[in-house]
């Protein structure tokens, strides 16, 4: 893409509104394909791929201009690896237990301390047969999912479904938050009643909800206790609503809102949605 | 008789009622010099300032009146958890749009048989052809394109490399995001229409440049980075004669791509940003350069030259275009606003020979640069402001433009996106971030 800026607007921005800072240039060595990324309220940073360059970076949370990442993990110690078309999408931060969590193109989470930086391994990694976990291969069109962590709970979410063309079912995989290695998963929510959709998710604690893209360009609220063939519990269903395209979604609990950012219109909609809240 | 006595004690009631509401008629009240509590009224708890985007007003008010729940009637919502067993669709509208609703350039290239100027759009999915000649000024409207290419036939998204063909004005047009092909237009095309023809090419192309006399298109390609060369009038599936790409080219999230037939060169600039996307861990950053190669560099050739280094003042560097005379290489620096010349022998740690920059020359992150060789100018897409501007091709320094092509009002800032695929939530600053 053009220009791959990280721009923050007001929350009650709107249309045409300019941003309040953005962080572009050379020296924030982000790029294109951040296609999901978070904002550390604890340690007020911000986490996010730089997917060209197989690295996680962390800014400072009122990061500006050409600022610099405050570090950044990267080196053939780190084991990251992502796909040629998606390359590195997604990357979660679990502020309350310290962790940075990276799927990777290998059907594997890597797991690294927060503070980590340089050529680190990382403190352990998801991922084998048993453990269910289909992302795209290095060389398969796709891109990787998001994960999510429950820290009430101690819950690990992991959207599975392979690359681009792969007919096999989508599911969410629920492990326990510190599984490693071929781990198998505490839960699985799949099936055709599950209207699952891409992945990015969000977990509302508080009521143990998963919040995520579901089918036909929706947003879906499932449960992190449900289990197998269950549809989600509420569904925005935004592409009819909206006629554009999901893309993610962000959650504002102190406002009873949720974001969704969509591609196709260059738009993000903000949605007041206290059931999943309240 | 019971009809009368009912009328009388409800007119008694309504007439003893309105003696308690007359001294809460402020206009009535003796003023007192001092603050008074004149009224109590529930604040919404959302969306407090904003207006509610594709909303008719009837609606919004009633929302903001607290009424959310009932903004669509006959429309099941549920105010506490719902406990499974059944899925609950909420169709209300979003309370809220961030969006840009005014083109955002990226490219630009002229016509200069026909005299016209063309823009790629990367926010509304258009390419908007302008006269040369068109001009508006501080002040003046927002200028008129002569035709748009733009809809769902045309196959235009995020569309950055743009070539004119200079016999017959085709448009070549190359998708950077999903689209992963080049659409060609010819010169009469404009509207909802189906491209002339589509190539195929790998994800992410960038730019484009054409070599006429051996008819051949490059393409040059972000990530994995390489750049494909095939024949002029490919299509389909067809595949390149021959690529470059490997460790050895030093191609890193490649953008700019220009080509010198005279001096049989190739042009790339690059990021810094390096992996091989097949080797875990072989991520690394690098300064932003400028790589060249002999016009027929093919498969893992190393570059002849490289520009890089803190002199350079590259910074995300964009589109690049050739004087095709004197071999200046002009480069969009998006981040520094401004258009770098380098000369054609530059190599290692250089400044450039030129700098058009400063708050006279209107760049707001220019991405798209063109040499105008028939009419001695050179043009500047800027991706911040919706704006193109043209500047004699000796520009120097803080220069004001000979023309403006404007798709904004005077002194718009442009929300810049290119492909909204997130979006986080800064809660501390209560602010959305939002990535392309």
């Amino acid at each position: 893409m053009n220009h791959p800026q990280i721009a923050a607007f007001a929350r009650l921005a709107k249309e045409n509104t300019p941003p309040t800072r953005t962080i572009i240039g050379q020296k924030t060595l982000i790029s294109r394909t951040m296609h999901a990324f978070e904002y550390d309220a604890i340690h007020d940073e911000i986490v996010v791929p730089s997917p060209l360059a197989q690295a996680i970076l962390v800014f400072h949370g009122g990061a500006k201009g050409e600022e610099a990442p405050a570090r950044y993990i990267q080196g053939p110690q780190t084991q990251i690896v992502g796909t040629g078309y998606g390359a590195l999408d997604a990357v979660h931060v679990d502020p309350v237990n310290n962790e940075i969590y990276l799927p990777i193109a290998r059907d594997s989470v890597l797991v690294f301390d927060r503070t980590a930086q340089g050529d680190v391994a990382p403190k352990r990694i998801l991922g084998g047969p048993d453990t269910q976990i289909r992302f795209p291969k290095p060389d398969q069109r796709g891109g990787l999912p998001n994960v999510a962590v429950d820290p009430v709970r101690n819950l690990l979410i992991v959207p599975s479904s392979g690359a681009i063309g792969d007919r096999r079912p989508a599911s969410l995989l629920i492990f326990d938050r510190t599984a490693s290695g071929n781990a198998k998963p505490l839960r699985v929510i799949s099936g055709p009643d599950s209207e699952l959709g891409g992945g990015k998710p969000h977990i509302y604690a508080p009521k143990g909800w998963i919040i995520a893209s579901a089918a036909g360009g929706a947003i879906g609220v499932w449960s992190v206790n449900d289990s197998g063939n269950v549809p989600p519990r509420w569904r925005i269903p935004v592409t009819k609503i909206t006629g554009m395209n999901v893309n993610g979604v962000e959650i504002d609990p102190l406002h009873k809102e949720i974001m969704v950012p969509t591609g196709n219109g260059n738009t993000v909609f903000t949605f007041y949605f206290p059931e999943i809240f309240d | 008789m019971r009809k009368v006595i009912l009328i009388t004690l409800i007119t008694a009631a309504l007439g003893v009622f309105s003696l308690f509401l007359v001294p809460m008629n402020t206009a009535l009240r003796p003023a007192t010099g001092s603050p008074q509590l004149v009224s109590i009224q529930q604040l919404p708890d959302f969306g407090d300032q904003c207006a509610w985007d594709n909303v008719p007003s009837s609606v919004a008010f009633r929302a903001l009146r607290g009424e959310p729940f009932d903004m669509y009637p006959g429309q099941s919502v549920y105010a506490a958890a719902q406990n499974g067993g059944e899925m609950v669709d909420v169709m209300r509208p979003p309370v809220r749009t961030i969006r840009d609703t005014y083109p955002t350039y990226s490219f630009v290239a002229v016509d200069t048989q026909h005299d016209e100027v063309v823009l790629q759009d990367n926010n509304l999915w258009a390419i908007r052809v302008f006269n040369r000649l068109e001009n508006s000024p501080p002040g003046a409207p927002l200028s008129v394109p002569k035709r748009v290419i733009m809809g769902d036939k045309t196959d235009i998204q995020y569309n950055n490399g743009v070539y004119i063909d200079p016999k017959n004005g085709d448009i070549y047009s190359v998708e950077t995001d999903v689209g992963d092909k080049v659409v060609v237009f010819d010169r009469s095309k404009e509207g909802n229409v189906e491209p002339t023809r589509t190539l195929n090419t790998p994800h992410r192309g960038f730019s484009l440049s054409v070599d006429e006399e051996k008819q051949e298109l490059y393409v040059g390609i972000q990530y994995p980075p390489q750049v494909p060369v095939y024949r002029k009038t490919a299509s389909g599936d067809e595949k390149p004669l021959r690529s470059l790409k490997g460790e050895s080219t030093r191609l890193s999230d490649t953008h700019g791509l220009a080509i010198d037939t005279k001096r049989k060169l190739m042009f790339v600039n690059n990021w810094g940003h390096v992996s091989d996307y097949l080797t875990a861990g072989t991520g690394r950053f690098e300064d932003a350069s400028i790589a060249i190669y002999p016009l027929a560099a093919d498969g893992d050739a190393a570059p002849a030259r490289v520009i890089q280094g803190s002199r350079t003042q590259l910074n995300w560097p964009a589109a690049m275009s050739l004087d095709p005379d004197t071999g200046d290489l002009y480069v969009a620096n998006d981040v520094d606003h401004s258009i770098l010349v380098f000369k054609s022998t530059d190599q290692g740690n250089v400044a450039p020979t030129r700098v058009i920059k400063g708050r006279k020359t209107g760049l707001n992150h220019p991405t798209g640069v063109f040499v105008d060789k028939k009419n001695n100018e050179v043009w500047a897409s800027s991706f911040g402001n919706a704006t193109a501007t043209v500047y004699p091709l000796n520009a120097n320094g803080d220069v004001a433009p000979l023309r403006t092509i404007k798709s904004a009002p005077d002194g718009y800032q442009g929300l810049e996106f290119g492909k909204v695929e997130a979006v986080a939530y800064d809660s501390k600053r209560q602010e959305y971030l939002v990535p392309n």
